[in-house]
């Protein structure tokens, strides 16, 4: 076909060496923008890995494993600590929620997510000064009752907001449950010491022995500060109401560990001890009785099994390991003996309901068991004490009435932790009252500033399903196991019975991580693209460019990302960047028409320039 | 006249940390010789090969591109998305063109006329070029030694006039020339030409390797060592071709890695200096032939005896490479064992429209 006698515009003509545009490293050709083929474009989105959506206090777990792969200890530890005041702490007790949620669990073997934390933690307590700082002073004054998990959480989150914080600690020591109700095998004293030190460094004032509705009243608390925390835990004991439960030598789980972990402990344990109870306090204290003398030690549960018990199943296997006996299906019914305990009494049980919590049903037909031993310690979970608190604000689950902030009615009062978290169905553990305390310190600052509570409505996308990821990108490797003191000779000592990783042990097992749905920068789209038009200027998390302009959508870099992070989304949901048919016969001056501008000024040019 | 000495450049070697599992590599160079604005079908595999080999190459490269995909579709419209001296040749002299421009720089430099280093020259050569048409001089090219890397990429058919069979074309690949039917059903009888093979054989002096897009390290490794051999170097890349094989576009790397696991693609290199093979290379699993074959609709007409040939085919290679074989895979190569391929009606509706 002649284009003899038709009308082309000069600047529509074909255009020819020397005019046409060379091609450029950091642009491709001008002349063919190919991104008009696409039909699905590629678009890096980060999910929210499973880890850190599990996680109570939704520390970044993945972000913080990645860094550590990298060596790049000081940025982890300032990442895990946004989220967590005492990671050397909750990296030593934690029950890891998180490496039940992780996905290299369904294909391997879950990360070590704790055992990881716990050497950042170890790292944070060694620096001299730590790497987070107290916010600008507002002058705003803020007491935080309770020292535990959830105080100690709420005042850590408040002095980086700036706040004057003040702690108000019945006990001797701060510490709370951290210190009294896990014992020093677990967590040594002094690892609490220094996190609790770092918490003075932030310029919280720590005021122990000073006990809410003793030394300061309700109203003490309202008139000398602008608000107020509530972490005061749970601290009274239940009991089994059991016939002649006073007798001596009937010790509480609680009160036990709490007296050993200040050091004010009278008790001398006999050879034989019994433990009531199927919790993570009754493990602890079977173990601790070990350490106190005891030379059989049994569990007594009304659980059926092992499976029904409400604790951890590694702690359960090390307790078994070292050498406490367990007796299900039994409730104790009196404490027998003359003044002190000589047996118990006990008679076949079960729960009436599914969980845990429900009564007890007692078969007070069958024929009683007689359990002789020494010492028993009842460890079946703790109420409220809050004689001081107002009526109102008091529920019927005997703990603080709260709305879904923590906030007490219109009050500048909030609650967190255990004492409203007990019959929530929220797990009683560490980590989730450091989340609770998290949250709070959060929302009182907002009422402070007068801003609006309202609950968060943006939608997370977890990553839960494997096929999401590109599987072929991770070959199997066995989990990094934490060395353990041998059960003969733990069970004697208050030594630490796991030990932490060292630094090669670290790394290895961050780069075991997944990076569900997350960037991690391995450069798997920048290399596969065809074209290629995924840039990188450097090569970070997250700071790939696809070139709109040439992407012809053909979703091998989607295929080939590792982690699920690159999705294809249909062209048509954007109206910018969008490239439209602009090549060779467009009349708008998109890319071709800047090549035909040149064409257009060629007749007002010498020949021998052109 | 005084004559100067050649400098040649000596590209290092990429380490390779995970064992493939990730591409991320410190050492990659920033250097992009193949920009986008090109008109390759979306995903292919030539293009995700001539990007690696250019970025392993670096800036002081010469490109040849003999009659192929790689110069239909890139060079129209007077452009080119090459960030180097590129030239086309004809189809059948893609190594004599390759030969004289490594021996004119040789020349030059000898002589003073050109100051600085010895170039990268590499010939892009597609498999109908490298091992039909333009056979006879790329194989004087590696007889006469010249100072040049060919590579041959190996889309398995002459994709760019229409797919038709190359002798290239696996047995069983259905092509515009190997369309299967009542009296062939296979479609194509004949197994591909051993190039590969052929070439180290017949020039034992060259470096000689074969290198998949799957394993992108690997390939880029490959191209350093044959740049690096002083002497000529011949290097074999399975690219997959999405409107050849008839596949969906995201699977390009995919293919890449299933080829090599499943042996139809064996992976070594010619050690010119000890004259011998290393079978070294192990993908990380195996498998049997199926699992590559029913992600292609080139493949949707084959009955049980014909992917049994083809795993026939495999075994041969992997004992070749000396693995000892798995019995699944002994198992596979039995017809018995093995159904028709279930996407063969659509094969067929495929077949009428390529």
């Amino acid at each position: 076909m002649s284009t003899k006698d038709t009308h082309i515009p000069d600047w529509l003509k074909v255009p020819f060496a020397g005019i046409t545009p060379a091609p450029t490293q950091e642009k491709g050709q001008d002349l063919f923008p190919t991104g008009n083929w696409r039909s699905i474009r590629p678009v890096y989105r980060d999910k929210l890995p499973p880890c850190n959506n599990a996680c109570g206090t939704n520390e970044k777990i993945q972000g913080y494993l990645d860094l550590v792969k990298r060596g790049k200890y000081l940025d982890a530890y300032a990442l895990i600590k946004e989220d967590m005041p005492f990671p050397s702490v909750t990296g030593r007790v934690c029950y890891h929620p998180c490496e039940t949620a992780c996905n290299r669990g369904k294909y391997d073997e879950a990360i070590s997510i704790r055992a990881v934390e716990r050497f950042l933690g170890d790292l944070g307590q060694a620096l001299k000064k730590d790497v987070v700082k107290a916010g600008k002073p507002n002058g705003k004054k803020v007491a935080v009752v309770g020292s535990g998990p959830a105080g100690h959480s709420a005042a850590y989150q408040l002095a980086r907001l700036g706040y004057a914080v003040t702690i108000l600690e019945k006990s001797p020591k701060a510490g709370g449950l951290n210190r009294g109700g896990i014992p020093d095998w677990v967590l040594p004293q002094d690892v609490l010491d220094r996190e609790i030190e770092r918490l003075v460094e932030l310029g919280i004032t720590v005021k122990t022995g000073v006990e809410v509705g003793k030394d300061v009243s309700w109203d003490d608390l309202k008139k000398d500060y602008d608000a107020v925390v509530l972490a005061v835990g749970l601290t009274e004991p239940n009991s089994v109401r059991a016939e002649g439960e006073d007798k001596k030598g009937v010790h509480y789980g609680l009160p036990f560990l709490r007296d050993i972990g200040m050091g004010t402990s009278k008790v001398k344990l006999g050879a034989r001890v019994a433990v009531i109870g199927g919790g993570n306090t009754a493990i602890d204290c079977a173990r601790e009785a070990l350490r106190q003398g005891a030379v059989e030690v049994t569990m007594i549960t009304v659980e059926g099994n092992t499976q029904e018990m409400p604790a951890s199943p590694e702690d359960l296997h090390d307790m078994v390991e070292e050498g406490v006996e367990l007796m299900h299906g039994r409730a104790v019914t009196a404490v027998l003996g003359n003044g002190s305990v000589e047996a118990l009494q006990l008679h076949p049980a079960r729960f009436s309901g599914a969980i845990n919590a429900s009564p007890i049903n007692v078969d007070r037909e069958a024929a009683a068991e007689r359990f002789p031993v020494d010492h028993v310690i009842i460890a079946v979970g703790q109420h409220a004490s809050l004689a001081w608190l107002p009526q109102e604000f008091k529920n019927e689950r005997g703990t603080i009435k709260i709305d879904r902030f923590g906030r007490l009615g219109n009050t500048n009062f909030f609650a967190a932790g255990d004492i409203v978290q007990l019959g929530s169905g929220q797990p009683l553990m560490v980590v989730n009252a450091v989340g609770d305390g998290k949250r709070v310190a959060f929302n009182l600052d907002k009422v402070i500033r007068g801003e609006s509570l309202e609950p968060r409505t943006i939608p997370i996308d977890v990553i839960f399903d494997l096929n999401r990821m590109n599987m072929t990108y991770f070959p199997h490797f066995p989990r990094v196991q934490q060395e353990m003191l041998p059960p003969t000779s733990r069970r004697k000592t208050q030594q630490e019975v796991i030990q932490a990783f060292t630094e090669e042990q670290a790394v290895e097992e961050a780069g075991r991580c997944f990076s569900c749905g997350t960037c991690n920068a391995c450069d798997n789209c920048y290399l596969v693209c065809p074209e290629p038009c995924i840039a990188r200027p450097e090569r970070s998390n997250g700071m790939y460019k696809i070139l709109v302009d040439y992407c012809k959508g053909c979703r091998v870099c989607i295929e080939e990302c590792p982690t699920g992070c690159l999705e294809g989304v249909p062209e048509l949901d954007f109206d910018t960047g969008v490239v439209r048919m602009d090549t060779a016969f467009a009349i708008s001056p998109g890319l071709h028409g800047r090549q035909a501008e040149e064409l257009r000024n060629l007749a007002s040019r010498p020949a021998k320039n052109i | 006249m005084a004559t100067i000495e050649v400098q040649r450049q000596v590209l290092p070697i990429l380490g390779n940390p995970n064992q493939g599992a990730r591409f991320y590599n410190p050492e990659l160079p920033s250097s992009e010789p193949f920009v986008p604005g090109h008109r390759t079908c979306a995903g292919c595999g030539p293009s995700i090969q001539y990007r690696m080999t250019s970025k392993a190459a670096g800036d002081n490269t010469i490109l040849v591109g003999p009659t192929g995909c790689m110069y239909v579709a890139n060079s129209s419209y007077l452009c080119t998305p090459y960030n180097v001296p590129w030239a086309h040749t004809q189809i059948g002299s893609a190594g004599s063109f390759t030969a004289g421009v490594a021996a004119a720089y040789e020349a030059m430099i000898r002589k003073g006329k050109w100051k600085g280093q010895f170039p990268n020259i590499i010939c892009e050569a597609g498999d109908g070029s490298a091992s039909d048409i333009g056979l006879a001089s790329i194989s004087g090219a590696l007889y006469r030694n010249h100072d040049c890397l060919i590579i041959c990429y190996d889309n398995e058919q002459y994709a760019n006039t229409g797919i038709q069979a190359s002798s290239r074309t696996p047995y069983g690949g259905m092509t515009t020339f190997s369309p299967p039917g009542p009296l062939v059903p296979e479609g194509k009888k004949l197994y591909p030409k051993d190039l590969a093979r052929m070439m180290a054989a017949g020039h034992p002096h060259c470096y000689v390797a074969t290198a998949s897009v799957g394993y992108p390290i690997d390939l880029m490794n490959k191209v350093r060592k044959g740049l690096n051999h002083k002497g000529a170097a011949y290097l074999m890349v399975y690219t997959p071709c999405q409107k050849g094989f008839v596949y969906e576009t995201p699977r390009s790397i995919d293919l890449g890695r299933l080829v090599v696991e499943s042996g139809l693609y064996p992976m070594w290199e010619w050690n010119p200096e000890q004259r011998a093979y290393d079978y070294s290379f192990r993908p990380a699993s195996m498998r049997p032939v199926s699992e590559y074959l029913k992600l292609q609709g080139r493949f949707g007409h084959l009955h049980a005896e014909h992917i049994a040939n083809l795993q026939k085919f495999a075994n041969e290679q992997w004992r070749m490479m000396g693995v000892q074989l798995p019995e699944a895979l002994l198992e596979a190569a039995d017809a018995k064992n093995l159904v028709n391929m279930a996407a063969a009606e659509e094969a067929a509706t495929v077949a009428e429209t390529v």
